[in-house]
């Protein structure tokens, strides 16, 4: 992993006013208020994309993009609206659009899966594992990538991951369900209930 | 965080791995380098508009030509023409002469001619010449 990871799990949050502000100078043509937005979004932004492709390079490629294509479309933005949801459509958009260019390179059924049970593993071998199953999310379906990888980024929030992705809850809901069937049956020494039932079908099997 | 969608009891081990995802940083120059790319769009020149105003006329002309020959066509059919009009027309020898080879050529320098005044007073009117 590299150095460049915190263990820092939550950023404050942003007054609302502040960001409202800026796009109002912005909009009178200060183009520099632009840079109070990226400083308080880069975060969050880019490590939304480094779930979605978790590769360094692209994250903040795919981040640069979003931010531009947010400043091309500030004057859409309501200001009655929430900023951070209008924000995050926008990122899902772009990063949704990258993926769809370049598809998983490893089908779901190639990820590697433990040998031991989480509690038999070293803490090596844990942090190995759950890095897997993180990659085992990129390898989903598309339908079923993206409410897991928004979800956990919304810190399991389903009502804003359907707000970012502009889809019903349910929707999302129903595909999360299915998404997390799929990796449970595919680490099932993650789920010692999952892991006594046999492995009936591989992902795809479970998706027709 | 506690999930709104299960109870606590179906927080398993996915959750609890996806939930725990550390954060990156944005590398050290990617501030400087988003304000770059925006100050390069902002002094950038607008793309140039569609010309509305001058192509609105041509268009109105080509549908209602089409129009006409639709009408026309579908008038035909119903008097029972339509096999006549879609014949080799019987032209004089006059009018023959006049579409010789040459007449052809340069109705074509023609053409060309005026399509080249045109583009040029468009780019004029964009103040890009």
């Amino acid at each position: 992993m590299p150095e460049l990871l915190t263990a820092v799990r939550k950023s404050p949050p942003v007054p609302a006013e502040l960001d409202a502000a800026d796009v109002a100078r912005v909009l009178a043509g200060d183009v520099s208020a632009f840079e109070g937005i990226v400083k308080r979004w880069q975060g969050p932004l880019v490590n939304m994309a480094w779930r979605y492709c978790r590769d360094r390079g692209c994250a903040d490629e795919m981040a640069q993009e979003a931010f531009l294509r947010a400043w091309r479309g500030l004057a859409s933005w309501r200001s009655g609206s929430n900023f951070s949801t209008w924000l995050f459509s926008i990122a899902a958009n772009v990063y949704r659009s990258e993926l769809k260019r370049f598809p998983a390179a490893v089908p779901l059924d190639d990820v590697p899966e433990p040998s031991a049970a989480a509690a038999q593993l070293s803490n090596f071998e844990l942090h190995g594992q759950n890095e897997a199953l993180r990659r085992a999310v990129l390898t989903l379906p598309h339908n079923y990538r993206e409410p897991v990888i928004l979800y956990y980024f919304h810190e399991m929030d389903v009502s804003r991951a359907a707000q970012t992705m502009g889809m019903p809850e349910g929707t999302v809901k129903a595909r999360l369900a299915r998404a997390r069937d799929l990796l449970r049956k595919r680490f099932p020494h993650l789920n010692p209930q999952a892991a006594a039932e046999p492995l009936l079908s591989t992902g795809k099997e479970l998706l027709r | 965080m506690k999930p709104d969608t299960q109870s606590a009891a179906n927080y398993d081990a996915v959750d609890r791995i996806l939930d725990a995802e550390d954060q990156i940083v944005p590398s050290s120059g990617f501030l400087a380098s988003v304000m770059e790319r925006v100050r390069e769009e902002a002094i950038a020149p607008q793309p140039i508009p569609f010309p509305w105003k001058l192509a609105i006329p041509g268009m109105v002309l080509a549908a209602g030509t089409i129009g006409w020959l639709i009408y026309d066509l579908i008038r035909m059919a119903v008097a029972g023409d339509l096999q006549a009009a879609f014949e080799a027309p019987h032209l004089h020898a006059a009018q023959l002469n006049l579409l010789t080879p040459v007449t052809w050529i340069a109705l074509a320098l023609v053409l060309s001619l005026a399509s080249w005044v045109f583009s040029r007073r468009l780019i004029r009117r964009s103040s890009l010449l």
